[in-house]
């Protein structure tokens, strides 16, 4: 756990390379705006976020939603049904994965073109802040020494390397290896 | 010998006529459709402006291209359309037809594909990369072509290295390889019917898909600003191809890389 980029930094930071993707002030931006529903966002313009963010923090962020990864690792089908609609198992998964109280109505499902509307400003920052939290507790060096450098990239103040985290799509399969043996949601 | 950011900037301001002319341009909100549509408007020509999704910020994008276009002097007409849905790539040539009642040149530059290894897509995926990539393409040459007929039309699709060199996690590239072949039949079978095919395959572009590739593609980030392509650049040869100057070529794909290709390391 990294201490040294607090949540409201990065949520500064995603609403900044949001409002530079979309060409609006960022003070315009909350941080409960869906990307999509609210802020007219595409799936490129999510690439550009993507690549704003990756150069602020150093980080590499997912580039495959949590549901295409569940696709790859149980099988297709698992996750998203042929007709576009998410999975019992898949609707189960978004529970555990967004806040309930922002998820809309899933009792009739959800069709997967609708899940990108759930992005928020605060579920993408806490995506930035679970890859931050992956900062090892040494450096390769040996030394315990991480500090803020240029910018809002963590760097070591032993050797001046830079930090090094997991990459996002290793995190969503972390995540979802460890929700399969917890609940085994799909069956082998 | 002006600078490199002096040619980038000079580019796009040549001498082509195409008044009196009417381009449409697949997936040009943005990127490298956008600096088309625009070449082609600086050069005279109306344009038809295409984009996907509505609502969103392509269309917010397409819009302010068409005023900006329109600032010309030129006529811009937005029309959304999913290339890979056949009725309303329909739909899009009637809005060309009704508007303009002539089409002259049609630039299949629209794309959209998932970026993994060709071997992980899910059928899902599979279809939905042959369906926008190649078969939506065949459909917009279909259905434009009593258009293109009746005016002795130029087609041109746009390509990228990929359809000749391995990128990771690119399975586009194999559809820019079925268009490229897609475009050398083309410029035979319709030459009955006075419609030439031709292709312009595109370096390393430091639009959306090269911020995706970079991260798969170790020395990327490291290109050179020499062996970048602007969009201006491959604008100017999709010009070339519409202009009468490229009458003497059929069914050819320009690379328009600043030599990338030719080499082995950069």
């Amino acid at each position: 756990m990294q201490q040294l980029i607090s949540q409201a930094d990065v949520v500064e930071a995603v609403k900044q390379a949001a409002a530079e993707t979309l060409r609006i002030d960022a003070a315009t931006i909350r941080p409960e705006h869906s990307f999509v529903q609210d802020l007219g966002l595409e799936s490129l313009d999510f690439l550009d976020i993507d690549y704003r963010l990756e150069q602020t923090f150093g980080v590499k962020m997912a580039r495959h939603f949590f549901l295409e990864h569940a696709e790859d690792l149980f099988g297709e089908g698992s996750a998203i049904d042929a007709d576009g609609r998410l999975t019992p198992q898949a609707l189960e998964l978004l529970k555990s994965r967004y806040n309930p109280d922002r998820l809309p109505d899933l009792s009739a499902g959800l069709d997967v073109d609708q899940v990108s509307g759930l992005i928020t400003v605060n579920s993408m920052s806490e995506a930035v802040l679970g890859i931050l939290n992956t900062l090892p507790e040494q450096c390769a060096c040996g030394a315990s020494a991480w500090k803020n450098g240029e910018g809002r990239r963590i760097v070591c103040g032993a050797c001046g390397a830079p930090g090094v985290y997991t990459n996002g799509d290793e995190l969503i399969r972390q995540w979802l290896t460890e929700v399969q043996a917890e609940r085994n949601l799909f069956s082998a | 010998m002006p600078s490199y950011a002096a040619t980038v900037a000079l580019s796009s301001d040549n001498d082509m006529n195409f008044n009196n002319t009417v381009t449409l341009v697949t997936g040009s909100s943005r990127g490298i459709g956008a600096a088309i549509a625009r070449a082609f408007a600086r050069a005279g020509a109306e344009v038809v402006i295409n984009h996907r999704a509505t609502g969103g910020t392509s269309e917010a994008r397409a819009r302010e291209l068409a005023t900006e276009i329109e600032a010309l002097g030129r006529q811009a007409l937005v029309v959304p359309a999913d290339i890979a849905d056949r009725e309303a790539v329909r739909t899009l040539m009637a809005a060309v037809r009704e508007r303009f009642g002539r089409l002259d040149h049609l630039v299949l530059n629209a794309a959209r594909a998932p970026f993994k290894p060709m071997e992980r897509l899910l059928d899902r995926e599979l279809r939905d990369l042959v369906e926008t990539n190649f078969v939506g393409q065949v459909r917009c040459l279909r259905e434009a072509l009593p258009l293109l007929e009746a005016s002795g039309g130029r087609v041109v699709f746009i390509s990228s290295l990929g359809s000749r060199f391995y990128a990771p996690e690119y399975p586009l590239g194999a559809m820019k390889a079925a268009m490229e072949a897609a475009v050398r039949h083309w410029a035979e079978s319709l030459r009955p019917r006075g419609v030439n095919a031709n292709a312009v395959c595109g370096g390393i572009v430091r639009t959306d898909a090269f911020k995706v590739l970079r991260q798969v593609w170790d020395g990327l980030d490291r290109l050179p600003d020499e062996l970048c392509v602007a969009p201006e650049e491959i604008a100017d040869a999709v010009l070339f191809l519409c202009a009468p100057e490229s009458r003497g070529v059929r069914g050819q794909t320009l690379v328009v890389d600043r030599g990338l290709g030719n080499r082995l390391r950069f």
